[in-house]
């Protein structure tokens, strides 16, 4: 809202310096954001607040300064009184829901002009643009009481008269800015005998206008629904000054006085006599009581400022805030201009605002408890930290993704219904094109920006992120489920810090790694990862991850139709794990095992197996037996290539023997370990390759 | 003695002559490779055998001290000890200068450059909302403060009508605010969180709800459709204005130095009453809106940066959380971290948070 600073000064000379004057209304709670300087006056820039549309108006904000500066040297413009008639055929209000109140004052033989310099200069000054006498004063008086008005020519009113009513659907009006605007019967419209000639408080109508033919006018001042006037607004998308002020609510007990100061200067300005006023009223204003018993206490309550009565009663007067006393109790009356104040707290803020925020004091609340986390973020925080010391950068996408992603992942067991229906949660419409679907997993986020940063030329990347992800519930409230996951996304070579040179390419066991850190990192485990099929994974480089038996995830490489999509052309490597149920897990319980007293004897055996044989097997094959002194199995290489044939590799792994009572002599291990290999022959088709 | 006085005098002449190439050696060392130096050590070496050895001429010029006279003879031996410290002073002196010349050639050949970078992992970065969170969180922990989240997609209820958000409220529309085609609402402010954690908790509680929250605004320099927020909320007996105020000054103390100052300003929000936006003191130009003899970039040159939103919880907020209003009082603020950090970074283009490009979250640490 721009305000003139003389303008201010004509209604309420308070001899503040524009500086001082800014600083008050800032203050108050009127932030002033720029003040223009001009050749002759300062123009405030003031950003409002939307419960304060009384400040939309000179007037509204020297209420404000008078009550914040403390000067009572108020100069309220005192317009000519002018006298009603009883006729009141002229106007009909047929939606009273719509339009609470609604006056009409008739001016005859004006003559249309352009206004004289100080009327332009002003409403210039304030970025209002002159159009001719009448109009720039309805505009003026608008800036000046905060009420907007319309002048019609009454002689393009058919039988002269105005009906407020509901349109009905179809029906059109061509607006001021020459728009043509289908009208529906959610809308208010001030019409005459036949048509809409306005969409009240938002725009009149083109063919209904003063122009320089008009000799008589028809002056509308009214008050209307506010919310009726945001929704038309909004339908139209037409917004105005006028809908502005109306759709945040404007004095209805200021009508006569604004449709009388209008009139004086019509008169004053573009000749004419004064003829007919009508004052249609059906919605009287009813004031709203507050009740109090002691305000200064409530005051010190909520604000700890002390406050006396007497200046209580100072800072409520100046806002046109009256009391009286009610059987030992004060009785406050909220103005008709101030929708916002409805209950003692709201009181309490008029006199905190005016005595100002700046003398409440800085206090700690006294200590009560002590202060916690949220269950897993220490867990979490950990996680996070892990990940980003090995490399991981941490990522965070929105949450609303492509639809498109639909069925191309294989998501996180558990997660979703299928008995619903519509399993996915979806927008109703979308900001992103495209995103209206709630992701059910975090990897179509990590696969866009790993595509993000290729196209910048990198190409060596590790992304994790943790989000929730959702899907459709049976829940008792019907809220969809919403679950925490982590997920990671590798691709190109392991790279040391400023080295332009890799170390090596990122394979398969990077990503298993780094699932592994990632789950010691929050003390769970030990996980079970099995060789798996996935949907958006390569076939015989997938993975699914276990704790307890529960599969809580996937890892493996992109399948080549998803890569191909993106255009990938390295391989790139993805994980996500169930965080939600691996954080509800019993974290791994830690119980000091006593040291060894003897030396262990150790056998490095290379083992040719077929490809189809894990290290898994292997271990769970020796473990099945139970042999004696054989106390851990530990992996040291595999060799495929040259010398093995095409469906085999080489594994090697360590043997380790050890007896907790003695030295073990070289020939009983032996004995052992013969056994063992023979055994794994049996069981894995194992045979040593050396 | 005049004789042996001669021999003596020859012998340090032929010295002299000989022990030239290697005082050569000091005036043009410069030219001289690794390997030259060793090589003229150990020719030095033989030198100085033959020189100062027992079968030296010098040596040999004891032989001689029988055939002086009986009163020079101790001169005379004087001449040949000064002779013979003489040479050696002349190899010793050669020989340390050879010495440390070869120490440092081998020190130069095996000189590390210091400067190559350090042998470690590439480590990654937390992104810069991660980092600001967990900086706020900590210093909430350490004054008694809970931190809570809760659900992102909520009902019209928690998102709206408990806030004191009436149906018709602006802020309802759904043009501002996503909704499920469920008909759930996407969290518009994380004052969600406030209420449940007020039912579940009641009162007194002290809270901190740091969370993701939607709004349906077109993605450009300064909004993007989802962001974050952190939302405080402390009700208790007696809680006033001034216990926000303390709270909000103190942890941005904490967060930007000791001299940070703060102020509240009058303003509107339907779950608070009265109701207050603050702002601190600018951190780059302490608050006179000038830096380096510029306006000031993070506060346009006010001194002031303007953070978020506060007041004391609504009656009706309290009441809908089954939390008495003539009891108990509370206040909350909240302020968004995008916001945040793209003030503390000077970052004009708050889009690139959810855009995940490294070279944007590599700088934050």
């Amino acid at each position: 809202m721009l305000i003139s600073y003389n303008w201010l000064q004509e209604l309420e000379n308070n001899g503040l310096s524009p500086a001082e004057l800014a600083e008050k209304l800032t203050s108050a709670g009127l932030t002033v954001e720029g003040i223009d300087e001009r050749t002759d006056d300062f123009i405030f820039d003031i950003d409002l607040t939307s419960n304060r549309p009384d400040c939309l108006s000179h007037l509204g904000v020297s209420r404000e300064v008078r009550a914040a500066a403390a000067s009572d040297l108020i100069v309220e413009p005192h317009p000519q009184e002018f006298r009603e008639s009883a006729n009141s055929s002229l106007v009909k209000i047929e939606a009273a829901d719509l339009c609470h109140r609604f006056t009409s004052r008739i001016i005859k033989n004006v003559k249309i002009g352009p206004s004289p310099d100080w009327l332009k200069n002003r409403l210039e000054s304030l970025g209002e643009r002159s159009i001719n006498n009448v109009a720039d004063i309805t505009n003026y008086v608008m800036l000046e009481l905060g009420q907007p008005m319309h002048a019609f020519d009454l002689s393009k009113l058919a039988q002269n008269r105005i009906v407020v009513r509901r349109a009905k659907t179809g029906e059109t009006i061509k607006t001021l800015d020459e728009v043509e605007r289908k009208l529906d019967d959610s809308m208010l419209a001030i019409c005459d005998a036949e048509k809409p000639v306005a969409v009240a408080g938002i725009m009149g109508g083109f063919d209904s206008s003063i122009s320089e033919a008009t000799t008589d006018v028809l002056l509308e001042v009214a008050y209307f629904d506010r919310a009726s006037i945001r929704a038309t607004s909004r339908t139209l998308n037409l917004a105005t000054e006028a809908s502005y002020r109306f759709e945040r609510g404007v004095d209805i007990e200021n009508l006569k006085r604004a449709s009388d100061r209008a009139t004086g200067l019509i008169i004053e300005l573009a000749g004419g006599d004064a003829a007919e006023f009508v004052d249609v009223y059906p919605r009287r204003f009813e004031a709203k009581l507050i009740r109090s018993n002691d305000l200064s206490s409530s005051v010190k309550r909520l604000t700890g400022l002390d406050v006396s009565d007497k200046e209580i009663e100072r800072i409520l007067t100046a806002l046109g805030i009256e009391s009286r006393s009610d059987e030992g109790e004060r009785v406050y009356i909220a103005p008709s201009w101030r929708h916002d104040i409805e209950i003692e707290e709201d009181l309490v803020e008029e006199v905190a605002r005016i005595v100002g925020y700046d003398k409440i004091e800085d206090r700690i609340p006294p200590a009560t408890s002590s202060g916690s986390y949220q269950p897993w973020e220490l867990r979490k925080k950990s996680l996070r930290q892990t990940l980003a010391n090995h490399g991981f950068d941490e990522a965070i996408s929105y949450s609303f993704i492509d639809t498109k992603h639909d069925e191309v992942f294989d998501l996180i067991p558990g997660l979703v219904d299928d008995s619903i229906t519509d399993k996915f949660i979806s927008l109703r419409d979308s900001i992103i094109e495209g995103s209206t679907r709630m992701r059910p997993t975090l990897l179509p986020g990590l696969v866009d920006a790993v595509r993000v940063n290729f196209n910048q030329q990198n190409r060596d990347l590790k992304l994790f992120e943790i989000g929730k992800v959702f899907a459709a519930s049976r829940s008792e409230t019907g809220l969809p489920t919403e679950r925490e996951l982590l997920a990671i996304a590798m691709t190109g070579s392991e790279m040391l810090a400023e080295k332009a040179f890799a170390v090596r390419p990122l394979d398969f066991y990077d990503l298993k790694g780094a699932v592994e850190i990632a789950l010691d990192a929050i003390n769970i485990g030990p996980l079970e990862f099995q060789a798996a099929d996935c949907k958006h994974l390569e076939k015989g480089k997938s993975a699914s991850v276990a704790l307890d038996g529960r599969v809580v995830g996937y890892l493996g490489f992109l399948n080549s139709e998803i890569a191909a999509r993106y255009k990938f052309k390295q391989p790139v490597m993805v994980a996500e794990l169930d965080l939600q149920t691996l954080l509800e897990a019993s974290e791994t319980q830690v119980f000091y095992q006593p040291l060894p007293k003897f030396p262990a004897i150790v056998r490095d055996v290379s083992l040719l197996i077929n490809r189809k044989v894990s290290f898994f097997d292997i271990k769970t094959a020796i473990r099945s037996k139970n042999f004696e002194l054989l106390k851990k199995i530990e992996y040291v290489d595999v060799y495929e290539g040259k010398g093995v044939a095409d469906d085999e590799r080489s594994l090697t792994v360590r043997l380790i023997y050890r007896s907790s009572e003695r030295t073990l002599l070289e020939e009983e291990v032996e004995t052992v370990h013969q056994k063992v290999l023979t055994h794994l022959g049996e069981t894995c088709n194992a045979r040593l390759r050396f | 003695m005049i004789e042996q006085i001669a021999k003596l005098e020859k012998i340090r002449e032929a010295f002299n002559q000989e022990f030239e190439r290697f005082l050569d050696f000091d005036a043009n060392r410069t030219f001289f490779s690794l390997t030259d130096a060793e090589l003229l050590k150990k020719e030095l070496s033989d030198f100085r055998i033959k020189k100062t050895g027992k079968k030296s001429e010098i040596a040999g010029l004891n032989r001689f001290i029988g055939q002086v006279e009986q009163e020079h003879r101790a001169e005379f031996g004087k001449m040949i000890q000064s002779l013979s410290s003489d040479v050696l002073h002349a190899i010793d002196s050669v020989e340390k200068k050879l010495d440390e010349f070869i120490l440092n050639s081998k020190i130069e050949r095996e000189r590390l450059d210091v400067t190559l970078p350090g042998r470690r992992p590439r480590v990654g970065h937390l992104h810069p909302i991660t980092l600001l969170r967990q900086k706020i969180e900590d210093i909430f922990v350490s004054l008694g403060y809970a931190i809570e989240d809760d659900r992102e997609i909520e009902t019209d209820y928690y998102n709206f009508d408990a806030l004191n958000i009436p149906e018709g409220h602006p802020a309802r529309e759904s043009q501002d605010t996503f909704y499920t085609t469920d008909g759930f609402a996407l969290r518009s402010q994380t004052s969600t969180v406030q209420i449940r954690a007020m039912e579940r908790r009641g009162a007194p509680l002290r809270i901190i709800a740091p969370g993701r929250v939607f709004r349906r605004d077109t993605p450009d320099m300064t909004h993007t459709p989802m962001f974050h927020q952190i939302e405080g909320l402390c009700v208790d007996k007696g809680i006033t204005m001034a216990h926000l105020k303390g709270t909000v000054h103190e942890w941005l103390r904490r967060l930007f130095g000791k001299d940070t100052e703060i102020r509240l300003r009058p303003s509107y929000f339907p779950f608070t009453e009265p109701s207050a936006e603050f702002d601190f003191s600018c951190f780059k130009c302490g608050g006179t809106g000038i830096f380096e003899n510029d306006r000031c970039r993070p506060c346009k040159g006010s001194g002031w940066i303007e953070l978020g939103g506060s007041g004391m919880v609504h009656p009706n907020v309290l009441r809908a959380c089954n939390v008495d209003p003539t009891v108990y009082s509370g206040f909350a603020f909240g302020f968004g971290l995008e916001r945040m950090c793209s003030l503390m970074y000077s970052l004009d283009d708050i889009r690139l948070m959810f855009e995940n490009d490294v070279r944007f979250l590599d700088q934050f640490r």
